[in-house]
């Protein structure tokens, strides 16, 4: 169970420390359990943040981070997602065949295409800028 | 028939493909029309349950109902296979019917490619699993991005439809920026 731990030292504004210390003796906790909470809170946060998880997906489709970190960030489902969709992008689909060019409109649907128009909001949108 | 690849696809894919063609609406990309080329380049065959699925989402006034509306008339041109009960099996996951039977299609005609638009999600990875060619695998914007590089659609028509499906499907952004870059910039674009 006991994972290995490594130690960090860093500065920190000095009143954040003293807010901190104070609420470690209200809660009867180590400081440094109070950082890893802190530091876990915000880790999952961020895993939920869509604009954090674009920047991720970004850096990990220019081979910046690895597959491990996703995984460690975002959970096994998402970086195996992730994982797949990168490697089909270059899979070559089977080739398409056009006997003579696409077939008219007439003979393909057998009549008009339906059209649809958002009659809400667009008319008075597009007609503005037409 | 005649040569051409044998494709299964699933519902969300006929609707996707047949809905900029009926947009009206300014932003949707006009000019061109993937579903009809993916019927026509392609030997598409689905389970009935997918077009029972396509006819639920007629009769309504809103975009999704035209857009079934459309496929339906097409519905002639695409081979429907009777598969009833026979996806029992652990195969559904976290899949609806038509996409766990399509799946069950794709495999039993080993089908050259099955198409989904399942890729948002970690359905993707089911789909991934049930399948017995992990090759076969294909979404939408790839076969849209195969279109461009072939000829098929123009490539500014798939590059606005890509922005379209982004802005209006929420389809992953960052995997059809891949797919444009591989297939669309670098590709035969030129």
């Amino acid at each position: 169970m006991a994972e290995e731990k490594t130690r960090i030292d860093f500065n920190a504004p000095k009143s954040l420390v003293e807010r901190a210390d104070s609420v470690v003796d209200i809660l009867d906790i180590s400081r440094t359990r109070l950082l890893i909470d802190a530091l876990e809170d915000e880790l999952e946060a961020l895993a939920d943040d869509e604009a954090f998880r674009r920047r991720l997906g970004d850096a990990y489709y220019d081979g910046r981070v690895d597959y491990k970190t996703v995984e460690a960030i975002l959970g096994r489902e998402e970086a195996m997602r992730m994982k797949l969709l990168e490697a089909s992008i270059d899979r070559t689909p089977a080739e398409p065949q056009l006997a003579d060019g696409l077939p008219s409109d007439e003979s393909f649907y057998d009549g008009d295409i339906p059209e649809w128009r958002d009659d809400s909001s667009s008319e008075s949108e597009d007609e503005s800028r037409a | 028939m005649s040569g051409q690849a044998v494709a299964v696809v699933d519902t969300n894919v006929l609707l996707n493909l047949a809905t900029p063609v009926v947009d009206r609406r300014a932003r949707a990309p006009s000019g061109a029309d993937p579903f009809k080329a993916l019927l026509a380049a392609y030997d598409v065959h689905v389970p009935a349950s997918v077009l029972g699925e396509v006819t639920e989402a007629t009769g309504g006034e809103d975009l999704l109902a035209t857009a079934a509306d459309l496929v339906l008339r097409a519905a002639h041109q695409v081979t429907t296979h009777d598969v009833d009960d026979r996806t029992d099996e652990p195969l559904e996951y976290g899949l609806d019917r038509g996409e766990a039977e399509a799946i069950w299609l794709a495999n039993e005609l080993e089908a050259d490619l099955f198409i989904t638009d399942e890729f948002n999600t970690t359905n993707y990875l089911f789909v991934s699993l049930a399948l017995d060619d992990r090759n076969s695998l294909f979404t939408s914007p790839h076969i849209l991005c195969t279109f461009a590089a072939h000829g098929v659609l123009p490539s500014e028509f798939v590059e606005a439809a890509l922005s379209y499906y982004v802005e209006t499907k929420g389809w992953d952004s960052q995997y059809v920026a891949q797919l444009r870059q591989r297939y669309l910039v670098d590709g035969e674009n030129a």
